[in-house]
């Protein structure tokens, strides 16, 4: 890796802030020039710190980082967007967060995304707008294809055959949509219907604001939820966490 | 693990110094050290402050802060009223409230703050009993007295949708300057909060 030159700025976006020492912490950024990284923030949990409020998760901000000999140092900090209204929604805050944590999973320290900070900084933008859990799917979906995990869903996955209009079998193990007589090689995989592999396909052309104001059915968009969340967990050998906090968030809205 | 040469009482006490919050193994070999020459009386007082505070300190029943007594000795005042409740984070934070001398209802101690991403939910936090202890009625006002950041916003507005259904008021603590700032170095929200929240002079 190219050296880092002593100081550096970086655009990005705090996925995560934990505490170090009395008054310390560091934070995880996700910026488009230096992709993941963590830096301390001396102070920061002062009430005076100068840049506590410009620091904190979910935050988009401008900072100024010195190299420090294990970890870099944030010098300076300013908000481009505190995300306000998105904060003050906890349906919209609990998407965001499932947003924040697949990028800190699916990353790894200093390797340049811009591409995805760009669809971040998009899927954070439009949550602000009040948009809701469409954002996530197409988020989600976008991520999976920019890191290399994208399904394959224009033909089966083993036999290269044309897929009937008819409900599919979607195998995360293979990489995608297996035809009828290619499924006893599949090894699992969740049965979608033809309009949930269309979503999917809308997602590949489609901006995340186009996307969104498709505004599918809910039943759709519940079976497409499910469909990536198979996707997610397959790649990650785990589900997010953040995932029980939107479905907790999700219930309790039910209920009144 | 055990300082080579040191005898063995005196390793073991750096060990276990060590293990406290904030302190390196320089800073546990000063303190045992320090121990090891104190008048004999200190160290038995610090023997027994510290099996006391496990012996002795309990969570109150009703609100979790810490106590000796149950109910603790906040909600066994009969001087404070029963209606309001304050729900903070931690124990230290109704020594803070409490400081201010302008708060004389009850308390509900979390025991943290939700934080989705590392995986803390609201089971891991005392909400249900709050829950509860409001369907169980007496109850007019709770006031979020969470901290301001991610996690405290996200536990207020979770126990507001909670507690709504029950129709009782959920009010919030209000955001603005600290004293002493900085205009400047104020972030974005805060001032922003602070202008709406502006009153006469």
């Amino acid at each position: 890796m190219a050296a880092r030159p002593r100081v550096y700025r970086a655009e990005g976006v705090i996925l995560r802030r934990r505490n170090l020492g009395e008054a310390d912490s560091i934070l995880t950024v996700f910026s488009g020039s230096e992709g993941k990284f963590e830096a301390i923030a001396r102070g920061v949990r002062k009430a005076r710190s100068r840049m506590r409020g410009h620091l904190e998760p979910l935050t988009r901000s401008r900072v100024l980082v010195a190299q420090g000999r294990n970890l870099d140092v944030f010098t300076q900090a300013e908000t481009v967007d505190a995300y306000r209204r998105l904060r003050e929604d906890l349906d919209a805050s609990a998407e965001a967060l499932y947003c924040l944590e697949l990028v800190d999973r699916f990353t790894v320290e200093r390797e340049p995304l811009p591409e995805l900070y760009a669809l971040l900084v998009t899927a954070l933008d439009l949550l602000e707008e009040g948009n809701g859990a469409a954002v996530t799917r197409h988020f989600e979906l976008r991520l999976l294809a920019l890191l290399g995990y994208e399904p394959h869903i224009d033909g089966c996955v083993l036999c290269g055959e044309r897929l009937p209009e008819e409900e599919t079998l979607l195998s995360p193990a293979v990489g995608g949509l297996v035809c009828r007589r290619c499924r006893a090689e599949a090894g699992g995989g969740r049965i979608v219907a033809v309009r949930v592999v269309k979503l999917m396909r809308f997602a590949r052309r489609a901006t995340a604001a186009e996307f969104v104001a498709l505004a599918a059915p809910p039943e759709v968009a519940q079976e497409l939820r499910a469909a990536v969340a198979d996707l997610v967990r397959y790649h990650l050998d785990r589900d997010p966490n953040a995932r029980r906090f939107v479905d907790g968030v999700g219930a309790l809205e039910r209920k009144d | 693990m055990p300082e080579a040469g040191a005898p063995e009482p005196i390793a073991r006490l750096v060990q276990e110094f060590s293990k406290l919050p904030g302190i390196g193994p320089k800073s546990a070999q000063r303190l045992a050290y320090h121990v090891l020459r104190a008048p004999e009386d200190d160290a038995r007082a610090l023997a027994r402050a510290l099996t006391d505070v496990k012996e002795h300190v309990v969570l109150c029943d009703t609100c979790f802060y810490i106590t000796v007594q149950n109910p603790c000795t906040l909600c066994d005042d009969e001087q404070r009223d029963s209606s309001l409740v304050c729900v903070v984070e931690q124990p230290l934070d109704v020594l803070v409230v409490e400081r201010t001398g302008g708060f004389r209802g009850l308390y509900h101690v979390l025991h943290g703050s939700l934080n989705p991403i590392d995986g803390i939910g609201p089971e891991q936090l005392r909400i249900q009993e709050l829950l509860r202890r409001v369907e169980g009625g007496g109850v007019v006002e709770v006031i979020m007295a969470t901290n301001p950041s991610l996690e405290g916003e996200a536990t207020s507005m979770y126990i507001q949708r909670l507690l709504q259904p029950l129709g009782i008021r959920v009010t919030r603590l209000a955001r603005g300057l600290p004293s002493g700032a900085d205009i400047e170095y104020m972030d974005d929200l805060t001032l922003s909060r602070a202008l709406e929240g502006r009153q006469e002079l």
